[in-house]
C-alpha cells in the first residue's frame, strides 16, 4: 500500500504539468529492483510453444503478480519472459524473490526436467526515474545484468542490497566476488542468497559428518576391544567366529549357544540359498554368538518380508519392492460435511490403480538413501514407518523406486487415497460412524507409550481393502497441492496440482492427532520443503 | 557383520545425542514475540492478514539450526499447555509457518478466538524457557 501511495503521488508530479518545475524533476527515487527472466525459454518454446505460454502467464498471475503484490512491491513491466518490478523495502524485494523461487520449486516437481521453468532474479538497490509503465536508470541495468549472472533457480543480489538485508533476513549469502558488468563502470559486488536449507547447511552437513565418523570410530575400538575380550576368554578362538563369512557355517555355530534363539533363527537357511550369498541380508547373520541372541530374534523379522517378494528377477533381489494391492476402481464420493476442509462432498471415479499396503518403512527408505538417491539416511526401527520427510523428500523416493524398478511408481493422489481408505464404505470411519478404539494408532486411542511411537506398520486392523494404517500412524503425502476446500477439484481422480504448491495436502492424521483426524475425509496441510517428525507416506502404482 | 551394526549403533547414538541436543535450546533474553496485526480485543469481517512480530531474533526455515533463530507457530483457540519436550503439535488448531513465512492469511468461523505464537526451533520444539506471544482474543465476524 505504502507503495501504491508513493507511486500515486510521483504520477500526480507527473501529470501536474501546471506545477512548480522543482517537483517536475523528482520521479527520481530510491529503490529495490527486481529483474526475473526465464532460463531456456526459447528452448521450452521449442518444445511447447502453446503450452509454455500458457504455462508462463498462468506462472505470472498466480505466482508473480500476487507476491509482489504481498511483499509490497510494484510489478512495473512484464517482457515475454521476464518481469521487472520495484520495491520501497530491499527486504520485501529479496523475501519476493525468494518466496517466487521456492514456488516454482513445487511447482516443477511433478514435472519431467526438460519442461521446468526456471527463473533467474536479480536484485539490486538504486537511484531510478520512475514512469508509469517503465522505470530507468543504472539500478535497473545492474539488476538485470545481475539476473543474467544468477544460476537458474537462484536470487542473486548487488552488495547495496546485501548491507541493508544482512541483518534483517536469515538466509545464507554466498559472497560471488566483484564481477565487471557489461557497459557499468565499476565492477559489482554479487551475492547468492542461499534460502534452501540444503545448501544452507551442507557445510554444517560435513562437519557433523566427519563428527559422527570420529564417534562411529571411537565406538568401534571400544567395542571391538569388547568383543575381542569377550571372545577369547569363553573360546580361545576369536579370529575364526568374527571372520566367518557365510551362512555354512551357521547351522553349526547356531544350536550351541542359544536354543531359543535357534529356534526363531532356524527357518532362516532355508530361504537362503535361492538368495545371492553376497545378499546384504546375510550379513547379520553370522552374528548369532553369545553375547547377541537377541539381536537375532531381530534379524528374523527382517528377513521374513523379504520372501514373498523376491521372485526370480534379479531385479526384484535387488530393490525390494512394497507390497502392493490391486484398486479396482469406480465411483465414490469423496469429502464430508464434517469440516469446511472436506466440503463439498463431491462425486469422483478412480482408474484402476495399486496402493502400497503399508506406509514407507524404515527399511525400504534406506536402500533409497543406501542409492544415494534420498536425502538422508533414517534411525529408527527397520518396519517402523519413515517419518520426518518432507513432500519433496517422498517425491525423491518415488522418482527413485521407479527408476530402479522401471515401474510407474508415484505418489497417490488425494482422491485414490481417501477412495483407498475407505474401502468402499460411505461411514465416518471404514468400520462405521462410530469411533472404536484400537482400530488406528491414534491420540487417546490406544494405550502405546509415546516413546515407542510411531510402531511398527501394520500394527492394527486393515480396512476392507486389506490396506494398513490409512488413518492415524504417519500424516501421508500425496501428491496434490494445497486446496482449502475442494471447490473446482478434479473429478477423474487425477491430482490437483493447480494453483500454489508451497503446501501439499496430507491425509491419514498421525499418532499425535486425535481420532477425528483418523477419518478418511480428514485432510491437511504442510509446507511442501519441510520435514515434521509425524510425517509419511506411502507409494501408488499406476497400472 | 559386526562393524556394520557396530556402525549402525554409534550412529544412532549419535543421531540420538544430536536430537537430544536440539530439545530446549536456549532463547536470548530480550526476544520479543508478538503480533503486529491483529490485536488484542480487534474485531476483524472475514479473512485476514495475520502478521507475526519477533524481536531480537531471526525468523529462519524448519530444520535449519543457527543460532538465535527458528521459525513461527500459530495456536488458535489451543487451550492445553505447551508441552516443551516434544514437538509443536501440527494439527488444525496448530498451524506452521517453517518456510519462514512471517504473515498468514488467516480465516475462521465467525465468533471468539484466541490467537497465540509460538517460536520453535529446528526440529520444532519450543525454545527453553519457551518463547510465546501474549495469547490475544479476536473477534471475527
Amino acid at each position: 500500500m505504502e507503495t501504491e501511495r508513493a507511486m500515486g503521488e510521483i504520477r500526480d508530479f507527473k501529470s501536474n504539468k501546471g506545477g512548480k518545475p522543482a517537483r517536475e524533476a523528482s520521479p527520481r527515487r530510491l529503490a529495490a529492483i527486481i529483474a526475473g527472466d526465464i532460463s531456456g525459454y526459447s528452448r521450452l518454446m521449442e518444445i511447447d510453444e502453446e503450452g509454455t505460454h500458457g504455462r508462463v502467464k498462468r506462472i505470472e498471475r498466480s505466482l508473480i503478480e500476487p507476491s509482489i503484490a504481498e511483499h509490497h512491491g510494484r510489478l512495473v513491466k512484464t517482457t515475454g519472459d521476464g518481469f521487472i518490478a520495484i520495491f520501497d523495502s530491499p527486504v520485501e524485494a529479496v523475501r519476493c524473490g525468494i518466496v517466487i523461487q521456492q514456488h516454482m520449486v513445487g511447482r516443477n516437481a511433478s514435472l519431467p526436467r526438460h519442461h521446468w521453468i526456471e527463473y533467474r532474479i536479480g536484485v539490486n538497490l538504486g537511484d531510478v526515474i520512475i514512469e508509469a509503465t517503465d522505470v530507468y536508470g543504472d539500478g535497473v541495468n545492474i539488476a538485470s545484468r545481475l539476473e543474467g549472472l544468477a544460476e537458474p533457480g537462484q536470487v542473486y543480489i548487488s552488495g547495496a542490497i546485501y548491507e541493508q538485508i544482512k541483518n534483517k533476513l536469515v538466509c545464507g549469502y554466498e559472497l560471488l566476488g566483484d564481477r565487471k558488468v557489461k557497459n557499468i563502470a565499476d565492477p559489482i559486488r554479487v551475492y547468492r542468497v542461499l534460502p534452501d536449507p540444503a545448501a544452507f547447511s551442507r557445510t554444517r552437513k560435513r562437519r557433523e559428518n566427519i563428527l559422527i565418523f570420529l564417534l562411529s570410530l571411537t565406538l568401534l575400538v571400544i567395542a571391538s576391544g569388547a568383543l575381542w575380550y569377550v571372545f577369547w576368554l569363553p573360546h580361545g578362538k576369536p579370529g575364526h567366529q568374527a571372520s566367518v563369512p557365510v551362512s555354512q557355517e551357521m547351522p553349526k555355530v547356531l544350536p550351541s549357544p542359544a536354543p531359543p534363539a535357534a529356534k526363531q533363527a532356524a527357518p532362516l537357511p532355508q530361504p537362503l540359498p535361492p538368495a545371492a550369498p553376497a545378499t546384504p541380508q546375510t550379513a547379520p547373520q553370522p552374528q548369532p554368538v553369545p553375547s547377541v541372541a537377541p539381536a537375532v530374534k531381530q534379524a528374523a523379522p527382517q528377513v521374513q518380508p523379504v520372501l514373498p517378494a523376491t521372485p526370480a528377477t534379479p531385479l526384484a533381489a535387488a530393490i525390494r519392492e512394497p507390497e502392493m494391492k490391486t484398486m479396482r476402481g469406480g465411483s465414490f464420493t469423496m469429502g464430508s460435511d464434517d469440516d469446511a476442509t472436506e466440503k463439498p462432498p463431491h462425486q469422483v471415479s478412480i482408474k484402476p490403480f495399486a496402493i502400497s499396503q503399508y506406509p514407507i518403512s524404515v527399511r525400504e527408505w534406506n536402500e533409497c538413501a543406501a542409492a544415494k538417491a534420498c536425502a538422508f539416511v533414517a534411525t529408527g526401527k527397520d518396519d517402523a514407518p519413515i517419518t520426518n520427510v518432507s513432500w519433496s523428500d517422498a517425491k525423491q523416493f518415488v522418482a527413485w523406486l521407479a527408476g530402479a524398478t522401471r515401474k510407474a511408481y508415484r505418489l497417490p493422489s488425494e482422491a485414490e487415497w481417501e477412495y483407498a481408505a475407505r474401502g468402499g464404505t460411505q461411514t465416518k470411519y471404514w468400520w462405521g460412524d462410530q469411533f472404536q478404539p484400537g482400530m488406528a494408532n491414534c491420540k487417546n486411542c490406544t494405550d502405546i507409550a509415546a516413546a515407542e511411537q510411531p510402531i511398527k506398520v501394520g500394527s492394527f486392523k486393515p480396512n476392507p481393502f486389506g490396506l494398513y494404517d490409512m488413518g492415524g500412524g504417519v500424516d501421508q503425502w500425496v501428491e496434490d497441492c494445497w486446496h482449502k476446500n475442494y471447490q473446482g477439484a478434479p473429478s477423474d481422480g487425477s491430482p490437483w496440482v493447480e494453483g500454489s504448491c508451497a503446501s501439499h495436502v496430507l491425509r491419514s492424521g498421525s499418532w499425535r492427532n486425535d481420532a477425528r483426524y483418523a477419518r478418511p475425509a480428514n485432510r491437511d496441510s504442510y509446507d511442501t520443503n519441510v520435514r515434521y517428525p509425524t510425517h509419511g507416506f506411502r507409494v501408488a502404482l499406476s497400472l | 557383520m559386526k562393524i556394520t551394526r557396530l556402525i549402525a549403533l554409534s550412529v544412532v547414538l549419535t543421531c540420538l545425542s544430536f536430537a537430544a541436543w536440539a530439545q530446549g535450546k536456549p532463547a536470548p533474553k530480550d526476544a520479543v514475540l508478538y503480533f503486529v496485526w491483529p490485536q488484542d480485543g480487534a474485531t476483524i469481517k472475514g479473512g485476514f492478514w495475520c502478521r507475526f512480530g519477533l524481536r531480537n531474533m531471526g525468523v529462519t526455515h524448519a530444520g535449519d539450526d543457527f543460532q538465535n533463530s527458528g521459525h513461527h507457530h500459530l495456536l488458535i483457540d489451543v487451550t492445553e499447555p505447551l508441552d516443551p519436550n516434544e514437538p509443536i503439535s501440527q494439527d488444525k488448531s496448530h498451524l506452521h509457518f517453517g518456510a519462514g513465512q512471517t504473515e498468514a492469511r488467516i480465516e475462521l468461523p465467525p465468533g471468539k478466538h484466541t490467537l497465540q505464537l509460538v517460536l520453535g526451533d529446528a526440529k520444532h520444539y519450543p525454545f527453553n524457557p519457551p518463547l510465546v506471544s501474549n495469547k490475544i482474543t479476536i473477534r471475527v465476524n
